[in-house]
């Protein structure tokens, strides 16, 4: 194939997950057959040649996010050249790229690891959970660095498909089950919006591409503001922005917690991204209107995940709406819309990488003999008989409630100081008393942990895997927090770089 | 002291305590992995006492001794880049009124921990390492030069706070803890908003980020002190950019932690509830916070919109007092009684910062120290006879001066400190307080003046009822009086008392200075404050005289 066109140092990234898969399947028809007979029967993790499975994995996504780290120090750009088109790219690979690779990598692998030990006590221990988790990051990794709307769109759907598939994972429990189908079903309606969007931008503008899309965007033009909206809403569901996030607590809640971690982090991060790019660089300086909508769409967001999360009582749920308003949190920054708010935007994404995977992390390590302890009741005592654990939940939770000394804290102080120097001190304080509210329900989980006698004293042991991501969560949620920006390790440069290398 | 301590003095007396706690914890987490027997609870105890004696030492003779009272400006500065390209710097130094409070946070720490020595029973290990971690924060945020750093301290020093209440504290404690940290962060992030703006702007000045709040030479761009506001807002200048706005959103701040008036129902909850080293060191200093904050940040900041808040401010701190005074009198527990006297002891405080003039902000800095130092004793001394009868109710004592004479003595000496009785530190305050407010507006002195008369109303009439009168309840009879650690604690906490009283002039020679520069930095940035002499425009092309906040410029007189 001629490499102009096909530029490996763009596809390889996706390609080398979408191989990994492959092996995945091959390697669960060889290895498993050993396993099936034994003593626990199919997917109980009795034999050993999963779990080795399962750490060969952890290393393929890893290997995967050390390509991606080799190539976020480039500044190269360089494309997949659609063949009817050989003028307009439609993979990129610049710093904004590589650093949102580098973020979903990361989201992935960690929720890769939290799975190992997990998906035996569902007794759901099959190879194919690794495939579809490879498969759906080689979606993202596609629309990432996307510059098109057509790879946009298979990315996207490379990225959805299999998170339905994984969000009915447990198959035999009515919730997975009933989270799994909502999401397909919510999931497609997004995608039409979406592909509805698409196919009216190209009616208004002649072209699929973000660079044409812009020249020819006309924002007088109905046609071309009701493609950009239906586009920006098609995305809004992804991110899970109200009005847009019905689905989102169901599904977290229902999903095995594994699938909840790596969908509320690497999924919502890639949606993130790709619509931080085509916001850049799909239009025109200028479009008043969307700011307009985004300040709306942030405070909403802000005030109503915050606000239903004081009413759960199901961690799951309650990290639900919480993974709502920080998508709000987010919109800040999009309402904003300056280079210095989509720095902060992509930090913040970093930062809740981990803050979430941590605290998902920890009801993961609770979950034993088949039973999840993802009530706050469950957590009551905690720090008592599990006090490493209990320290650690109440670090990440005070990470996404924002409190200094926490990678949350420079997040959320980048995203409002943006905000403000972009004259939106209005959206700012809505979103400071939003977190105000966030506090009280953060607060339940060190209060039930702390300040309530345990129900049992049953709670598990933590695995190594476990262990070992729960350790890298919290040293990069306060050593970030503290020192963000070290020579060794620039995150805010590199943000930084990342944002101004899109116009 | 070795050179290499002296560069960097409140760098060491501010972690020392965090040292200490991480050490003890390390020790644990060794020990978990040695499998060992971790180091027993009363092993911590003697390890975070002899961290906070160190500390405290390090400041008597590191910051006190070194410190020139006849320099106006901060000292022992110390700047170390930490976000530099956020402006944001590892920046501490004090001047006299954060000297004073360090001081007192120091010096409460130790005592507060063998006050508390037999008075936790569980996680008591948890207890030691969140009240080192709580100590550094204190001291964090008193000597932090950079705003930023303040705010990182300010908010941190909650999480210890609201784990000492909750976990240590009495029935409520979930409902108290959870409270208090709301109510703080209502106002801390509005407070984060004003501070972006006010960011922003000093950008816009500048051409530099920069969140010094001195210029320390090295800096670029403009001092956060020196940022000129906007005071009235118009073409080109937003509400939120005005100072009106920004003050309010730091009053907000400050005022909840104070806690003045309408804001402060947090704290009844919070001292009731809390442990009583917890009361300690959340009378004796975290609600110095609010008051220092008042002095170091919103009035040098807006000083024009100061001027403005004067009369509610005024009006809001004579509510404290006298509906403080008022709800202490008719208290049934004692320690509900001496929480509300705090509300009102704190109005004169804020009463003598609004005065803005020397008298009223020196009494005010210095009564933040007396107020510490009695009420704290006052706390401990409800402890001690908590810890013997288990209930606090006024009705449940009387003559308690019979089984333990030595008690009522001290309690009654605490008392007339708190009271304001000459020769006892309460009484430099109060009059220094009075002296102002009476300069500034005497009506307002006259009815302030009401608050002294009630205080006395309220402690004597608690006084006789606990402690004379015929012994009425059997089992106060076999009280058994305080011992020599309890002895110990409470004398050590009456001799400042004394001291101050007595020879208030090292003290005040410390503060007087530095309020000074507060004042006139004040007038200088446009608020009419009789007896300054008012920069008629100031403006960002003028040369800024910022001279007397940095030391080095200033010079010996």
């Amino acid at each position: 194939m001629d490499p102009a066109l096909l530029n490996p140092s763009v596809v390889a990234p996706p390609a080398w997950l979408g191989l990994g898969a492959m092996a995945v399947l091959l390697g669960e028809v060889f290895l498993s057959r050993s396993g099936r007979g034994g003593p626990g029967g199919p997917g109980s993790g009795q034999d050993v040649s999963e779990l080795r499975l399962g750490t060969t994995l952890a290393g393929l996504a890893l290997a995967a996010l050390v390509l991606a780290l080799y190539t976020a120090g480039a500044s190269f750009v360089a494309g997949v050249h659609a063949p009817f088109n050989p003028m307009r790219p439609m993979l990129q690979m610049d710093p904004l790229s590589s650093a949102a690779m580098v973020i979903v990598a990361t989201g992935a692998a960690l929720a890769v690891m939290l799975s190992i030990t997990y998906l035996p006590v569902l007794r759901i221990n099959h190879g194919e959970y690794y495939a579809l988790v490879l498969l759906s990051t080689a979606g993202m990794l596609v629309m990432v660095c996307s510059v098109d709307l057509l790879s946009l769109f298979m990315g996207l759907e490379l990225m959805s498909i299999p998170v339905y598939v994984l969000a009915g994972f447990d198959r035999r429990k009515l919730r997975s089950n009933e989270a799994g189908m909502k999401y397909f079903l919510i999931g497609a309606f997004a995608t039409a919006l979406l592909l509805y969007g698409m196919a009216l931008l190209y009616g208004a503008t002649g072209h699929t591409d973000f660079a044409g899309i812009r020249e020819g965007f006309d924002p007088e033009s109905g046609l071309a503001m009701s493609g950009l909206g239906l586009v920006v809403a098609g995305l809004a569901f992804k991110i899970s922005a109200v009005p847009f996030h019905q689905w989102s607590p169901d599904v977290y809640e229902g999903a095995p917690t594994s699938v909840t971690a790596f969908m509320s982090v690497a999924v919502k991060s890639a949606a993130v991204v790709i619509l931080v790019r085509f916001v850049a660089l799909a239009l025109p300086e200028s479009t008043g209107a969307l700011e307009e909508a985004f300040w709306w769409l942030a405070a909403l967001t802000m005030v109503v995940g915050n606000v239903m999360a004081v009413i759960q009582t199901n961690v799951k749920r309650l990290l639900a709406y919480s993974s709502i308003a920080h998508a709000g949190y987010l919109l800040v920054g999009f309402a904003t819309g300056t280079e210095a708010a989509r720095a902060a935007i992509l930090f913040y994404l970093l930062a809740y990488t981990f803050m979430n995977l941590g605290a998902f992390g920890i009801v993961v390590a609770l979950a034993r003999g088949g039973r999840e302890h993802e009530k706050i009741d469950d957590f009551a005592g905690l720090a008592r008989v599990r006090p490493v654990l209990a320290g650690l939940m109440t670090l990440f939770v005070l990470g996404l409630a924002g409190i200094p000394g926490t990678v949350g804290f420079i997040g959320k102080f980048q995203l409002f100081s943006a905000a403000v120097a972009g004259g939106l001190v209005e959206l700012a304080i809505v979103g400071v008393l939003a977190s105000v509210v966030s506090v009280y329900y953060y607060l339940r989980l060190p209060v039930a942990m702390y300040m309530r006698d345990p129900l049992d004293d049953t709670a598990a042991e933590a695995s190594t895997s476990e262990v070992v991501v729960l350790t890298l969560c919290a040293v990069a949620v306060l050593a970030l927090g503290l020192w963000p920006n070290t020579p060794t390790l620039p995150l805010l440069d590199w943000a930084q770089a990342a944002s101004s290398a899109i116009p | 002291m070795e050179s290499w301590l002296q560069g960097s003095i409140l760098t060491w007396v501010t972690f020392l305590p965090l040292a200490t706690a991480f050490g003890l914890l390390g020790s644990t987490l060794l020990a978990l992995f040695l499998k060992t027997k971790p180091l027993s609870p009363t092993v911590w105890k003697a390890v975070a006492l002899a961290g906070t004696l160190l500390t405290f030492l390090l400041s008597v003779f590191g910051v006190w001794a070194r410190f020139d009272p006849e320099q106006s400006g901060f000292q022992l500065l110390e700047r170390v880049p930490w976000m530099a390209e956020w402006g944001i710097n590892y920046f501490v130094g004090v001047d006299g009124i954060s000297l004073v409070l360090v001081m007192l946070t120091t010096f409460l720490m130790p005592v507060v921990i063998v006050a508390s020595w037999n008075d936790i029973g569980r996680s008591r290990r948890t207890y030691v390492f969140f009240m080192l971690f709580l100590e550094t924060g204190m001291l964090g945020a008193f000597t932090a030069l950079n705003l930023f750093q303040f705010y990182v301290f300010w908010e941190v020093m909650l999480i210890p706070m609201y784990f000492v209440i909750g976990i240590w504290g009495g029935p409520r404690r979930v409902y108290a803890a959870v409270k208090f940290f709301l109510f703080t962060m209502v106002g801390s992030l509005l407070m984060l908003v004003a501070m972006l703006v006010l960011y922003w702007a000093n950008f816009e000045q500048g051409g530099a980020l920069n969140f010094d709040l001195i210029d320390a030479g090295a800096a670029q761009g403009v001092a956060i002190l020196d940022t000129v506001l906007p005071v009235e807002s118009g073409e080109g200048t937003p509400w939120w950019a005005t100072q009106f706005w920004l003050f309010a959103a730091f009053a907000v701040a400050f005022g909840v932690k104070v806690p003045v008036f309408p804001l402060h129902t947090w704290l009844p909850d919070a001292h009731v509830e809390a442990p009583t080293a917890g009361s300690v060191v959340l009378a004796g200093v975290l609600l110095k916070m609010g008051t220092y904050g008042f002095v170091r940040f919103a009035l040098p900041l807006f000083p024009v919109a100061a001027v403005t808040f004067v009369p509610l401010m005024f009006g809001l701190a004579l509510v404290g007092i006298v509906y403080g005074s008022l709800v202490a009198m008719i208290q049934k527990d004692v320690k509900k009684l001496v929480a509300y006297s705090s509300v009102a002891h704190l109005g004169f405080v804020m009463l003598g910062l609004f005065a803005l003039n020397l008298q009223g902000v020196t009494g005010s800095v210095l009564q933040m120290v007396n107020h510490g130092l009695t009420t704290g004793a006052l706390f401990i001394l409800v402890g001690f006879i908590y810890e013997r009868r288990h209930t606090r109710d006024i009705a449940d004592f009387g003559g308690i001066a019979r089984p333990m004479p030595v008690y009522a003595a001290l309690f009654g000496i605490v008392t007339m400190a708190s009271i304001g009785l000459p020769s006892l530190n309460g009484f430099v305050g109060e009059i220094l307080i009075l002296l102002g407010t009476f300069q500034a507006d005497r009506w307002v002195a006259v009815v302030a003046t009401s608050g002294v008369v009630l205080a006395a109303a309220y402690m004597l009439w608690l006084y006789r009822r606990v402690m004379f009168g015929p012994v009425v309840h059997p089992e106060n009879r076999g009280l058994i009086d305080l011992d020599w650690r309890e002895r110990l604690v409470v004398v050590v906490m009456i001799l400042p008392m004394i001291w101050i009283g007595v020879q208030p002039g090292p003290v005040l020679r410390r503060i007087e200075p530095s309020v000074a520069v507060v004042l006139d930095h004040m007038a200088q940035r446009g608020a009419a404050l009789p007896g300054r002499a008012v920069d008629p425009e100031p403006g960002p092309d003028e040369p800024v005289e910022t001279a007397r906040w940095t030391p080095d410029v200033e010079g010996a007189p």
